[in-house]
């Protein structure tokens, strides 16, 4: 990686503004993460609503960085490292993007879970789950502006502990739902939000990957072992 | 890049559109006690547009001109190493360097029209080297070259007025009249700045006249616009300080080069 300046300074301020919106945009999708599993194990709607409430600021920030990103593209023709700095942006803002859409989503049925009797523990262990994936999240964002492959790689690593968390949630779900049918309505939204913060730790392990292709300027070959056994129909 | 096909080694690079058309092997300039070329080896394909990009002074022209002998004329200049032109070595003495011009061609950086008409300049190429039989048939060719150097509207009128009542812009356009001149033995074309006093319009019609010329000829060119040697090379070397640091695909130097110094340069980090 290329740690010079430009010869024109201007560039230099373009690269690191874009890279500073993807910055502040992390940052909020971090907090979206922890504030709507948090409204759902607190039982706290008004949070929820909060978190439903920011993503549009999220939103605005991903439109934000990707006209920032055109506009470079159009006015400064950026080559190698400079033009993947400029291409990982695009990639990056859509991934984060669609993280805080699942906070979202989780908040939006917390409504749902908080009108039903409490499950001993179930929230707990999707919150744990939860920290997990933000954890990931803070580490890839410093991987991507340290450009460290190897704390990108250990990210993408990490992400085989949340298919498993999930596959084990999923199994405690259907135990609750088979012990107790009144707990079928509430245990059903708590898989879907199970399953939308596995979907999170997809996302963070593809900014991973773009952390890997801006640093070394080809995509990591290696398919990443999935451990999502619940996905496969067959025995074996 | 060796293929066995049924137990025979074929050399797949002599074959087809990835025959070697210049292999340049140890290259050494020296200007007197400068030494201006450093250990260049480079293997320059047939049918392909091949862009040298660096800094001033890096070497790229005096490399370029090795290519035809036109050091010979500068009486302090030195060359040592071999350069071969399908297996040729052009620096042979019995290589008759007037010839070996024939076959590769020069477009200047800076345009050199006669004291004649834009007529006379242009149909001069053509007629010494028999192309037209008649006056007729010269007009046609005329017009054609003319035409290609996208010049023929602004001169049609004025075609017996002096070559060099021209803009600087037009004069480096009827420069580009190569294939009006073009003797039947030209193969390789070597482009030092083409296009370096064009307006953007006429700069598009030179690089896709380039693009044309790819489908008949070798071609190398010199340029200081790299979003230029982008655009219409396959191939692109980089030269700095005398040496070649990095030759490749044009895309891969553009996307991902291996060596930090092509990095720092194309991204416009070093002067």
């Amino acid at each position: 990686m290329n740690t010079n300046e430009h010869i024109v300074s201007a560039f230099d301020r373009d690269l690191e503004g874009i890279q500073a919106m993807i910055m502040k945009m992390g940052g909020l999708v971090e907090d979206s993460i922890n504030k709507s599993v948090l409204a759902l194990d607190t039982r706290d709607p008004e949070l929820a609503d909060l978190v439903r409430k920011g993503d549009a600021a999220i939103d605005a920030l991903e439109t934000q960085v990707n006209e920032e990103a055109a506009r470079i593209l159009a006015l400064r023709a950026p080559t190698a490292s400079d033009l993947r700095t400029v291409l990982s942006v695009f990639r990056v803002s859509t991934n984060l993007e669609r993280i805080g859409d699942y906070s979202k989503n989780i908040a939006k049925r917390s409504h749902a879970v908080i009108e039903q009797p409490p499950i001993d523990g179930a929230t707990a262990s999707l919150r744990r789950m939860a920290r997990e994936v933000e954890l990931m999240l803070k580490d890839v964002l410093d991987a991507y502006i340290q450009r460290d492959i190897g704390m990108a790689e250990d990210v993408r690593e990490r992400d085989l502990e949340i298919d498993q968390i999930y596959s084990a949630l999923f199994r405690e779900y259907l135990t609750f739902m088979m012990e107790d049918p009144r707990s079928i309505t509430a245990c059903m939204h708590l898989h879907f939000m199970a399953k939308n913060i596995e979907r999170m730790g997809d996302h963070v392990t593809s900014i991973a990957e773009q952390v890997v292709y801006l640093v070394s300027g080809t995509m990591p070959d290696d398919m990443r072992p999935k451990q999502d056994s619940l996905s496969k129909t067959d025995s074996k | 890049m060796e293929t066995k096909v049924n137990n025979m080694q074929i050399d797949t690079r002599i074959v087809g559109d990835d025959a070697i058309k210049i292999a340049a092997r140890d290259v050494q300039v020296y200007y007197g006690d400068t030494h201006a070329i450093k250990d260049v080896n480079v293997d320059i394909l047939d049918k392909t547009v091949t862009a040298f990009i660096g800094p001033s002074g890096c070497g790229k022209s005096t490399f370029l001109r090795c290519l035809n002998r036109m050091n010979d004329t500068i009486s302090i200049a030195r060359i040592e190493g071999d350069i071969r032109i399908d297996g040729e070595d052009i620096y042979d003495r019995r290589v008759d360097p007037v010839q070996l011009r024939a076959k590769v061609g020069m477009v200047f950086q800076k345009p050199n029209p006669f004291p004649k008409s834009i007529y006379e300049n242009v149909a001069y190429g053509p007629r010494i080297h028999g192309l037209a039989r008649s006056k007729a048939d010269l007009d046609v060719i005329v017009e054609q070259s003319l035409r290609r150097a996208a010049l023929w509207d602004e001169v049609k009128d004025r075609l017996d007025a002096p070559g060099t009542g021209l803009s600087g812009g037009q004069q480096q356009r009827a420069v580009h009249r190569a294939r009006g001149l073009q003797p039947a033995t030209l193969e390789i074309l070597l482009m030092d700045e083409p296009c370096s006093a064009l307006d953007p319009i006429a700069t598009a019609q030179v690089e896709e006249l380039i693009d044309e010329l790819r489908s008949n000829f070798s071609v190398v060119i010199v340029t200081h616009s790299m979003q230029q040697a982008a655009r219409v090379s396959q191939k692109t070397a980089f030269f700095h300080l005398g040496h070649l640091v990095e030759f490749d695909e044009t895309s891969k130097i553009f996307t991902n080069p291996e060596d930090p110094r092509t990095e720092s340069y194309i991204t416009g980090r070093i002067g």
